[in-house]
């Protein structure tokens, strides 16, 4: 018996010294034993905020590290896949809605915890004017509702809230919350969350053509002064401090951008997810920023 | 104090030797996951060459009617290797893809557009097509190349000629511009300017990141977006389940 064991234990130790061999021998790096005991620490106390921070300048979320200094500073979603994610659970669209703004609140409050300045969502495009009445107007009140009962949670949180679109179809009492809610946060400085309704990119290109015209009218620039940065500086994500987003994640496996962001998604990294937005949860937001983390951009130019 | 020593000894023999069997046991997990990784990278590529070989049935009739026009967007560092570009090109005219826009940043296939369009049988630069039968061939592959100064400096000189045109015309004192500035105006601006404003269903993206690396923004409102990788290790499987894909894609267009 003692020499059966002794001889399974001699057999283990060879495989994983040979395992040891071959793993430096590709050049695998493994992470070492301290970050092994950082990950079982994680895992034990999963839920407590307090182990998100374990040294200085970095994050220990899940099994890989996620360094501070390559977090983007502006992450957009195109929030797609509510209704697809209500049929499957068997909900009607509206809870589909209601679960898809939970989850961006979250989503908006793991970002800005993790160290990301600014997030933008899709929450409604122009062409969703286009879908059926009844379920606009849901969402519409869903925007209004949540708008208006978050207000104290922004402000605890100290996170300023901007709202981008063409506002002009809106409902009057949403305009009047959002008008509220942008009033109430906007002298927050360190987190910033847009939210884009009525949002078109086509359309935010020519109304910053027609803010130039207008400028230019009344003499405060020239026709020569037209230029890709004044361009830039007349788009709706002009209030923002970062106006192009660095990550644009996508849910429910659809692959385009949808009129979202058209100029400002230049050299941004896209992320496409397989699962639908409600169901895009913490460990789905680590492996889009370790996706981004992981690349080399170059912005066009060679490094 | 000999059995403290013995004791404190015993006791840093066995966390170095539990160190090196976490140690150990940390590099087994990651060579087990390697390994799914590469049995998932073998499973891949085997998966690929059956495609290009024909064995896979699902592959082998692909309705390109509905891929009227396909961009691909190169990595300046890979668009220094025409001949890949090429190579590209061929595979996209055998599946039979009639019109290619070609994108890098810095514009160095427009500079190579006589090479790529001397070496690929049947091409012809999209505004030559509708012009004189200037090409024999009956289903001639349209290129076009593109580069950054197509997309945000086109849209500004766009601009431009929009507010010329605006302050030179004769309008209403409170006209704000809602009937000048409006999509179908800046598309003919653009054309005006020398720019395609045609959006293209499917966009290529071959290089390490995937972004689409400053192709003109006014084009890609629906269009799909496919990172395929290094060009120097792309695949005509890959290529063919990419536009095979695509065109089993519904969009609802936001509605």
């Amino acid at each position: 018996m003692l020499s059966l064991l002794s001889s399974l234990l001699s057999l283990l130790f060879v495989f994983l010294i040979s395992c040891c061999i071959i793993t430096n021998h590709f050049s695998f790096r493994p992470l070492s034993l301290l970050k092994l005991l950082g990950f079982i620490k994680f895992t034990a106390s999963r839920d407590d905020d307090n182990n998100y921070k374990r040294d200085e300048g970095t994050y220990v979320v899940g099994e890989e590290e996620l360094q501070r200094e390559l977090m983007p500073r502006h992450v957009a979603v195109i929030m797609d896949g509510n209704r697809r994610w209500a049929k499957r659970e068997g909900l009607l669209t509206s809870q589909g809605h209601e679960a898809g703004a939970k989850r961006l609140i979250d989503f908006s409050e793991l970002c800005f915890k993790l160290g990301i300045h600014t997030v933008s969502a899709f929450a409604f495009s122009t062409e969703n004017w286009g879908r059926h009445k009844i379920e606009v107007k849901c969402l519409m009140s869903l925007i209004q509702h949540y708008l208006k009962s978050k207000i104290q949670y922004f402000q605890r949180e100290e996170t300023r809230v901007s709202i981008i679109g063409n506002l002009t179809k809106i409902p009057e009492s949403l305009r009047q919350t959002i008008h509220e809610i942008e009033e109430a946060t906007k002298s927050y400085k360190k987190k910033h969350l847009v939210l884009a309704i009525d949002y078109s990119g086509r359309l935010d290109i020519l109304r910053a053509c027609k803010s130039i015209v207008h400028k230019s009218e009344t003499g405060l620039i020239r026709e020569e002064d037209v230029d890709e940065a004044l361009i830039e500086r007349e788009l709706l994500t002009n209030s923002t401090e970062f106006p192009s987003p660095d990550l644009l994640i996508r849910t429910s496996g659809e692959q385009r951008i949808s009129n979202f962001f058209l100029w400002q998604l230049a050299y941004t990294e896209l992320f496409f997810s397989p699962v639908h937005w409600p169901d895009f949860d913490k460990d789905k937001l680590v492996e889009a920023l370790v996706s981004y983390q992981r690349r080399e951009r170059r912005f066009g130019c060679r490094v | 104090m000999d059995l403290n020593q013995s004791m404190r000894l015993l006791s840093s023999w066995i966390a170095q030797i539990g160190g090196l069997g976490l140690d150990l046991l940390w590099r087994f997990i990651h060579l087990v996951v390697s390994l799914w990784y590469i049995v998932s990278g073998i499973i891949e590529a085997v998966e690929s060459y059956a495609i290009s070989l024909g064995l896979n049935k699902k592959y082998s009739s692909i309705n390109i009617e509905k891929l009227r026009c396909l961009a691909v967007v190169v990595d300046i560092e890979e668009a220094r290797d025409v001949s890949k570009v090429i190579e590209l090109l061929q595979w996209l005219r055998t599946i039979g893809v009639k019109q290619v826009g070609l994108f890098d940043s810095q514009g160095l296939l427009k500079k190579s557009k006589d090479m790529i369009l001397g070496t690929v049988p049947g091409s012809v630069l999209s505004e030559e097509i509708g012009e004189k039968n200037s090409s024999p061939d009956q289903n001639p592959l349209a290129l076009e190349f593109i580069s950054s100064s197509d997309n945000k400096e086109a849209v500004m000189k766009a601009a431009n000629i929009l507010l010329q045109d605006y302050l030179k015309s004769s309008r209403p004192e409170n006209d704000k511009g809602e009937n000048f500035f409006t999509e179908t105006h800046l598309n003919e601006a653009l054309r005006v300017v020398g720019e395609n404003v045609h959006a293209p269903d499917l966009l290529l993206v071959y290089g390490p990141i995937r972004s689409h690396l400053g192709f003109p923004a006014w084009r890609l409102r629906y269009t799909e977006i496919v990172h395929m990788g290094s060009l120097n290790y792309m695949r005509y499987g890959s290529l063919l389940k990419a536009i095979h894909k695509f065109t089993g894609v519904h969009q609802n267009y936001g509605t």
